[in-house]
């Protein structure tokens, strides 16, 4: 049979993100699979050593476009850590709740690129419509819809407007009615288990070896949470378990997804019911004349793909020495997807792409 | 609106079609790629404007360049703006195609996006809302009404100056120039 | 569980500074040819996760500093134990003229890319690494971008702003 090279390119119906991956294929089959990124590349690092500690923040909610709020509260417990900040109790518990909504918006945009990739339009539909609701959540509270800028070292910028407590049950409730049918229509489906089950199938060996993290790590039967093995925030302070499942396909990777959102969903009302009223920020001094002491540090947290991790060198000035995002699609689009990617089908590339939810510009930075 | 004007459409029915089946290419180019999806679902609807996404280049006439562009993505926007059919407009959106925005200090990123590609309008806002896609775009029929949007024109009219200008910024280009004398193909 | 390691570390190896912050950090900070050894036994001691390979440009002292980071899997069971908590950050320092190092790919596969965005952004060398092609930039510059001495206000003004305006009245001359 004839061997071809195909690029699966950056404009592509089925690519979301610019991302492109080059393919030698021999009939329907893929041989190799080459991944090239490099859309993206801004040189955030490099950007970062030229502005003040407090002007970065703007700047590192930029760097996943999907999910900005992770970003905001690594680099803030960075800085914490090197200079010495203590978080009041309350602020823990809002940051807390803020990363739990961002985490189920996140999850809803997943599930509208994978349902419309697989074609069933009515779930991308509804899905993007609940984030939606999450979305105006917050716009009141932070003022924009995308970007937020929310979260400062040593606290939230402001406390929960009046009557917010009670929107945010709202929505949830409005959201967590619709699960039995989101079951019956897609997660239940007997055609979505057809398409998905057994393809990109790894083992627990092959992700520890290739440094996969995340919802491929919980797919293969391993319960790995930064929120459970270094808890920050206010995640010691409920009960939540973590969801894993057993096969290590796509099809085990978007009910891990699911079962994540459904847990998100009972841990915000738990914090909800157990906030302590207080401060939501430490002051902080002149922003201006802000000079971190030398150090270096490697904090970590737990974004909706996996273990985001920060390391950072300060050099006693009021700018950062040396800053490294240490993201969960760099394993997952660059070494993951080029071993799974073989013996698969052309029709199951952005299958397998979405179930390892690789977003690019997490890679390229 | 003049959706509803049967005697607009008998006298000008080429320009009232251009105007309303406006298909935008599916190319997620940057940042702005999060505010593509609502905006094309039943929340902000999108259709009944008459923008759908489609599947290819040579299918589309509108190009939303959604955020920033880098030097990779930049050879691949131009392609696509020369693969597809005249008439065709394109839409910066978002303030960095404007003038570089928050990564003007950056080696990896180009600042102004029409010394490369001509540009018919611009969206400002980092991200605008779905609102504002709908605001350029009744901006765009306007243009088109009065025969402004005139950005494909440019391109054939000065096209060596815009290729000269890709030159400086790449060496030697991998595609020939597609259009050999002035104006003529 | 950190002593004893420590201990172990100290005692199989020269040339070799061991420091346990409190949180449970270890920053080991040895030599250029004791880095192969070094995270082999600590990858045979349960750190079978590299979670970073990264480099800092000191340019007063004329070294780069490699940073390998790396973090335990947990045991299986119900609850996870806090010992489990510690992260090792090992650094070693090379010569900035010419810097060349050997690769860690035979011990943990997925350092291949972050060796591939090191030598492209940085300009250091590793022996051993089977693809070192460019990664994320589209051309080649005369100072890899990610050093200090490489100022990105000045190359942007030299290379972009110097293309001109497509001017409407020039233009259509």
């Amino acid at each position: 049979m004839r061997k071809l090279e195909l690029y699966f390119g950056p404009q592509h119906l089925g690519m979301v993100g610019n991302f492109s991956i080059t393919l030698n294929v021999e009939g329907d089959r893929i041989i190799k699979a080459k991944a090239n990124p490099g859309y993206l590349h801004r040189g955030f690092e490099k950007l970062m050593e030229y502005r003040t500690w407090i002007q970065n923040f703007p700047l590192v909610c930029r760097i996943n476009v999907v999910e900005p709020d992770h970003m905001e509260m690594i680099y803030a417990m960075a800085v914490e850590k090197l200079a010495g900040i203590e978080v009041p109790e309350r602020a823990q518990y809002i940051r807390t709740i803020y990363l739990e909504l961002a985490r189920i918006a996140s999850h809803l945009f997943g599930l509208w690129a994978y349902a419309n990739m697989l074609g069933l339009d009515t779930v991308a539909q509804w899905a993007m419509y609940h984030r939606d609701l999450i979305l105006d959540l917050f716009e009141e509270l932070t003022g924009a819809r995308v970007y937020h800028i929310y979260i400062w070292p040593g606290g939230v910028r402001r406390d929960f407007p009046p009557g917010f407590k009670e929107k945010i049950i709202k929505t949830l409730h409005s959201i967590g009615s619709c699960v039995p049918d989101y079951n019956d229509i897609f997660f239940h489906n007997k055609l979505f288990y057809q398409r998905a089950a057994d393809i990109g199938k790894l083992n627990r060996e092959q992700v520890t070896a290739m440094g996969g993290v995340g919802q491929v790590m919980r797919a293969t039967g391993m319960k790995y949470d930064i929120r459970k093995i270094e808890p920050y925030g206010a995640y010691d302070k409920v009960e939540w378990n973590v969801p894993v499942r057993e096969n290590g396909d796509a099809y085990s990777r978007i009910m891990v997804v699911r079962d994540e959102m459904i847990e998100s969903v009972h841990m915000i009302f738990k914090l909800l019911d157990k906030m302590p009223g207080g401060k939501t920020y430490t002051r902080t001094p002149n922003p201006f004349k802000w000079n971190i002491p030398a150090g270096e540090t490697y904090v970590r947290c737990e974004s909706s793909r996996g273990e985001l991790g920060l390391y950072m060198v300060s050099d006693g000035k009021d700018k950062p020495y040396r800053v490294h995002f240490r993201t969960p699609s760099y394993s997952h689009g660059l070494t993951i997807l080029e071993k799974v990617l073989q013996n698969e089908s052309i029709a199951d590339v952005g299958n397998i792409m979405i179930s390892l939810y690789v977003v690019a510009p997490e890679i390229d930075r | 609106m003049d959706r509803n004007q049967i005697s607009k459409w008998i006298k000008s029915p080429v320009k009232m079609g251009h105007k309303y089946s406006l298909h935008a290419v599916y190319f997620c180019t940057g940042c702005g790629i999060i505010e593509i999806p609502p905006s094309i679902t039943a929340r902000w609807d999108a259709e009944r404007f008459g923008v759908i996404p489609v599947a290819t280049s040579r299918q589309a006439n509108l190009f939303l360049i959604t955020g920033y562009v880098s030097l990779k993505t930049l050879k691949a926007i131009i392609r696509t703006y020369e693969q597809m059919a005249e008439p065709k407009f394109t839409v910066g959106f978002g303030s960095c195609p404007i003038n570089g925005g928050m990564y003007w200090d950056s080696y990896n990123t180009i600042k102004h996006l029409d010394k490369y590609i001509p540009v018919d309008g611009w969206i400002a806002g980092c991200m605008p809302r779905p609102e504002a896609i709908f605001v350029a775009v009744t901006h765009l029929w306007t243009l088109i009404d009065r025969e402004m949007a005139d950005g494909y024109k440019r391109y054939r009219k000065n096209y060596k100056f815009y290729r000269s200008n890709q030159e400086k910024l790449y060496g030697k280009l991998e595609w020939p120039p597609l259009f050999q004398k002035d104006g003529a193909k | 569980m950190n002593h004893s390691m420590k201990n172990q570390l100290l005692s199989l190896f020269t040339e070799i500074q061991i420091d346990i912050k409190k949180d449970n950090e270890m920053i080991i900070n040895a030599a250029k040819n004791a880095i192969i050894g070094i995270l082999s036994f600590c990858k045979s001691k349960g750190y079978e996760h590299l979670a970073l390979v990264s480099c800092v440009d000191w340019i007063e002292q004329k070294k780069f500093e490699l940073v390998y980071i790396l973090s335990p899997y947990p045991e299986q069971e119900p609850e996870f134990s806090k010992k489990e908590k510690t992260n090792i950050i090992l650094k070693t320092r090379i010569d900035r003229e010419q810097p060349e190092i050997v690769s860690v790919i035979n011990i943990f596969k997925n350092a291949e890319p972050y060796e591939r965005e090191i030598h492209e952004l940085f300009g250091i060398n590793f022996n051993g690494h089977p693809r070192l092609t460019p990664l994320f930039l589209e051309r080649t510059y005369k100072i890899p971008p990610f050093r200090k001495n490489f100022d990105t206000r000045e190359y942007v003004k030299k290379v972009f702003d110097e293309i001109p305006f497509i001017d409407k009245k020039e233009a259509s001359k």
